[in-house]
């Protein structure tokens, strides 16, 4: 064996999830017999639980675009994109050196850095499709939905 | 999290699989070869990407198979260091948090690299405690964020000892001391708060 390129490129969650999905993964533990292999119906079923289920192509390109002015790095953008963070906390620990990014617009002037990270905030929010709903929160919702006509 | 290598290999193909188009044979043979294991500095392979280039397929004397040089692209699972990750508490010791992907499971947080001011607690979890002070605990089945802060390749022990863990040929180190880590839980609370409020 050689290793002719130990990086041949990186993937986000989402092309790998694209990717196993035109193979055939599936869910349905069965349906997984014979298509796929164990180990990738089970990284399959972790993306699922990602943010990445439901993005596509093109609001990954569009929040490439869109967040070209804050100078992010690669690695940077990635995290963002896996992760889709939701509140300045989140950007926080998915952005290197946040602090000094967030504080220098487009420009490169002096400006707000909590006026900034929202500015980002709301791109992300706007741009990418938002995470599914949690697998308890649905239960409970669904626990709602069945209690109420039963008070009727 | 997820990225490609480009590997060659001299692959000799048995011979029950001669009669298998080439393509798929190849597929299949390098599947059994490499999935779900670790190459050492690469990382988890989750699967084969693509087969970029086949050559040869010369018999070497006094073997059934013919031997085909194969170029492909493995997609491995291979974080670099600084990513975020998400997964599930699967196990504590007084080492720190094991840590599981559901596909990954050789992942630990030590305990020097937990926010300040985690401790264990009398039961064995660990928790935080807060300057207010309360107690957030680290429970099982907890999801949590995480950097990674390296990666381990130990090599292949020779003697397996009786009482240690099974060999783990790839570990994960992971870091929750920062900013927006730790329990998903923790930091998704004010954000609800807010919605609620406009709600």
């Amino acid at each position: 064996m050689k290793i002719q390129k130990a990086n041949a490129g990186v993937l986000t969650n989402f092309e790998v999830l694209d990717f196993l999905q035109s193979r055939g993964a599936k869910i349905d533990p069965m349906g997984c017999l014979g298509a796929v292999a164990a180990s990738e119906c089970k990284v399959y079923e972790y993306l699922l639980k990602t943010p990445a289920c439901n993005q596509t192509r093109e609001s990954i390109l569009k929040f490439v675009k869109r967040s070209e002015g804050f100078r992010l790095a690669e690695a940077d953008k990635l995290n963002v994109i896996n992760w889709r963070p939701s509140s300045a906390a989140d950007a926080y620990a998915m952005i290197e050196e946040c602090g000094k990014r967030f504080s220098r617009d487009e420009r490169g002037e002096a400006c707000d850095e909590d006026v900034r990270v929202q500015e980002f905030l709301d791109i992300v929010k706007e741009v990418l499709p938002p995470p599914p709903p949690k697998a308890g929160a649905d239960v409970d919702a669904e626990a709602e939905a069945k209690a109420k006509p039963m008070q009727e | 999290m997820f990225t490609l290598s480009q590997i060659e290999h001299n692959l000799p193909m048995p011979p029950h699989m001669l009669s298998r188009p080439l393509p798929e044979a190849i597929e299949a043979e390098l599947k059994t070869l490499f999935l779900d294991k670790v190459i050492a500095k690469l990382g988890l392979c989750v699967s084969v990407y693509d087969i970029r280039s086949v050559e040869g397929g010369s018999i070497h004397p006094g073997e059934g198979c013919s031997t085909y040089k194969v170029s492909f692209r493995l997609l491995m699972f291979k974080p670099f260091i600084g990513e975020v990750l998400v997964g599930r508490i699967s196990g504590y010791d007084d080492k720190g948090l094991q840590i599981s992907l559901d596909f990954f499971n050789d992942i630990c947080i030590p305990g020097h690299l937990m926010q300040y001011g985690t401790v264990r607690g009398p039961d064995g979890r660990w928790m935080l405690k807060t300057e207010d002070g309360d107690e957030l605990h680290l429970d099982l089945d907890d999801e949590i964020r995480f950097v990674v802060s390296s990666i381990k390749y130990p090599p292949i022990p020779i003697e397996q000892k009786e009482d240690e863990p099974p060999f783990a040929p790839m570990q994960i180190v992971g870091s929750i001391k920062g900013d927006g880590l730790g329990l998903l839980a923790w930091w998704a609370a004010d954000e609800e708060g807010e919605e609620e409020a406009e709600q």
